[in-house]
């Protein structure tokens, strides 16, 4: 068996054993520190807190294999047009099997002040630069992240200009294909001082993908800057996904993230946030939804670093067969760091008995002028809505089907993307008749 | 059309109604009047198919088959309408959204055509226009953060879009001031015809003023006590329900 511990451990050797000269010592040595830390630790296990309730042992009796460059070249013209995206934005950035595909993206006509530059031509043109970009590994947190930064083959870095908004949509387009690849993209993200940028980072499989994405996708918004950063993941159901968003908000700086889960078999996401300017704000909003035996996580971190700091955060989940759910939203505040408002909501929606979900708020807070909330609810559909709809002639089966929609709605709702929405509609009305209705409405 | 024989029915164990018996031919409208906790709105619920209630015994029949059996949405298909005395906030479902759902459920419940988007809308805003409702109401969630009077407004415009043969109007006039009362009370108006026919649940005689009753019904503590023409309203609104009550039992 090729499992992921056998398949990890091999690349790391790889590169380890890799002659390697002067040139780029500051990006090997950083590779080989985060290498040495995921033989030191190993992968995650549910013995430890933060994956008690995910567990990658099916990983370890997979049939995966390391991806190579080539692999990139997996994915057709055709097959790529045939995708069923969230967005059309003319602003288009893709990557296969963890590499940039140039010639499916839209990097030549990028507006002013917009820049895209693939990870593996700056490891090449100039390695003390990207090592200078990126975090080595989550601290104390998974050894997924060491694993990306060792295994580092590709991605993109992004960075704005100062005081540009860019009207467009970039829409990232993250695609794995094939069997069981092992695939460790990396996203780097730089907002520039008072710039704007909304974001589509979306997770698509073309064919029977069964392997493993492990992403990490790492912002820095400088002060005044503004994200808005929709991460979806509509993977096949299976493949697996271990997710990593790490954000540094500036001074008044805002990120503004929702977090969209409905695809592979296993999926795992966590996002840190760090508020660190007096003014920096965030607002998390995610939606999950699984079926079948669907095993979805998401685990989110804020931390308060200063005063006068400010984050809302609202996840809903909606389960049904047998899958599984986790919330697990931590927020910190630091000491002294006063005056900060944390806001955070947990909702689920379990529509089948043998559905579970498992949510936990966690708060730490060392400072004394704080307002703090956090609630959780898990329940099931709301007997008076569904009379309401069965007495006007709607049948149980499409009432269900409608109050569980709406339910999802409450998030996708500030999300400006056609395919989220047509996405709900399939999956829980059965057609597009909602969307048609509203622009046959809105005509005069 | 309508016909509850000998209907008993129980909450949790309490018995609620103890033997409503009550015909409604074609095109009669009927106002089932009475104090709070006499059972008004259990008889309404029992008849649109809410859950929770058990019929001890008795029976309804609707256009000779039997109502109790029948799921709410089959009801529906019949030709009944409740409207709630608390309509439902529903977030998330579009109003007109909602709104075709259901008449194209009733429609294949009938095995008749289900109506296209366009078809669907060219009714609605008609129906819009005669009810005098807010047309920027139709693209808003069912309810939700409607005004009382907008809510029951918007009952009685589901209403004028479905076209029931038996519409229950449960307290309708609950919470609205005069002026919605009146508007609401014209909608209702303008549904009403020769084969179509009303049970008006009300607290109050108010209501009756505007949507003129061919019967008062009286129901005190699960029973109807009283019968009689539209006058017996008037009686109630000077008298009060006490010396009714006292008449049953004497």
């Amino acid at each position: 068996m090729n499992g992921l511990a056998r398949v990890a451990g091999a690349a790391l050797a790889a590169l380890e054993q890799a002659p390697h000269g002067e040139r780029g010592a500051l990006l090997t040595s950083l590779r080989h520190a985060a290498a040495a830390r995921v033989r030191g630790q190993g992968l995650p296990t549910i013995a430890q807190e933060e994956w008690k309730y995910t567990s990658l042992a099916a990983l370890d009796s997979a049939s995966l294999r390391a991806a190579q460059s080539d692999d990139g070249a997996a994915v057709s013209v055709q097959q790529f047009a045939a995708l069923d995206l969230s967005t059309a934005s003319p602003l288009r950035v893709v990557l296969v099997n963890g590499r940039l595909r140039a010639d499916l993206s839209t990097l030549k006509t990028l507006p002013r002040g917009l820049r895209v530059e693939s990870l593996a031509a700056l490891a090449n043109s100039d390695p003390e630069r990207l090592a200078g970009l990126v975090t080595a590994d989550a601290g104390s947190g998974s050894t997924m992240h060491a694993l990306n930064t060792a295994l580092l083959g590709d991605g993109v870095l992004i960075e704005t200009d100062a005081q540009v908004r860019i009207g467009e949509t970039l829409h990232l387009i993250i695609i794995n294909s094939e069997g069981g690849l092992l695939l460790n993209p990396r996203l780097l993200l730089r907002v520039a001082r008072d710039s704007e940028l909304r974001l589509v980072e979306e997770y698509v499989s073309v064919g029977p993908a069964a392997g493993l994405t492990n992403s990490v996708c790492e912002i820095v918004l400088a002060s005044g800057g503004t994200l808005f950063h929709h991460r979806l993941q509509t993977e096949a159901l299976t493949s697996n996904h271990v997710g990593r968003v790490a954000v540094v908000v500036g001074e008044h700086a805002n990120y503004v993230s929702d977090s969209l889960a409905f695809g592979g078999q296993l999926t795992r996401i966590d996002i840190d946030v760090a508020l660190a300017g007096r003014g920096a704000r965030c607002r998390l909003h995610g939606l999950f939804v699984a079926d079948g035996a669907q095993h979805i996580d998401h685990h989110t971190r804020v931390d308060h670093l200063v005063g006068d700091t400010h984050s809302v955060e609202l996840y809903r989940g909606i389960l049904d067969g047998r899958s599984r759910g986790v919330f697990n939203g931590k927020v910190i505040v630091a000491r002294d760091a006063q005056q900060i408002s944390a806001q955070q909501t947990s909702n689920n929606l379990l529509l089948s008995r043998q559905a579970e979900i498992d949510t936990k708020p966690e708060l730490e807070i060392y400072a004394d002028d704080v307002s703090c909330t956090h609630g959780a609810t898990v329940g099931e559909l709301d007997g008076s809505a569904l009379f309401y709809l069965r007495s006007r002639g709607i049948a149980e089966k499409a009432a269900r089907a409608l109050l569980t929609y709406a339910f999802a709605q409450k998030i996708v709702d500030d999300i400006p993307l056609p395919g989220v929405r047509r996405w709900l509609e399939n999956r829980f009305l059965g057609h597009t008749d909602s969307s048609q209705l509203q622009s046959a409405l809105s005509q005069p | 059309m309508l016909e509850i024989k000998n209907l008993h029915v129980e909450v949790n164990g309490n018995e609620i109604l103890r033997g409503i018996n009550l015909k409604v031919a074609p095109g009669e409208t009927h106002a089932i009047m009475g104090p709070n906790g006499s059972g008004k709105s259990t008889l309404s619920h029992v008849l649109a198919g809410r859950e929770g209630y058990t019929v001890t015994a008795g029976s309804v029949t609707f256009n000779g088959r039997s109502l109790l059996e029948l799921a709410p949405e089959e009801r529906a298909g019949e030709g009944v309408f409740l409207a709630f005395q608390y309509p439902i906030e529903i977030p998330g479902v579009n109003n007109v959204y909602m709104l075709k759902a259901a008449l194209n459920g009733i429609r294949r419940y009938r095995g008749e055509k289900e109506l296209t988007a366009v078809e669907f809308l060219k009714l609605v805003k008609a129906r819009v226009k005669a009810i005098g409702l807010d047309d920027s109401l139709l693209n808003r969630p069912v309810n939700a953060g409607f005004s009382g009077g907008e809510k029951k407004r918007n009952e009685i415009f589901q209403m004028s879009v479905l076209e029931p043969r038996l519409a229950i109007l449960d307290e309708t006039d609950s919470g609205l001031d005069i002026d919605a009362l009146k508007t609401v009370a014209e909608g209702v108006n303008t549904l009403r015809d020769q084969a179509r026919s009303f049970v008006v649940i009300t607290h109050y005689q108010r209501l009756l003023d505007y949507i003129v009753p061919d019967y008062v019904h009286v129901l005190a503590k699960g029973r109807i006590i009283k019968s009689g023409a539209k006058d017996l309203a008037l009686e109630l609104e000077a008298r009060g329900y006490d010396w009714l009550s006292e008449e049953a039992a004497a």
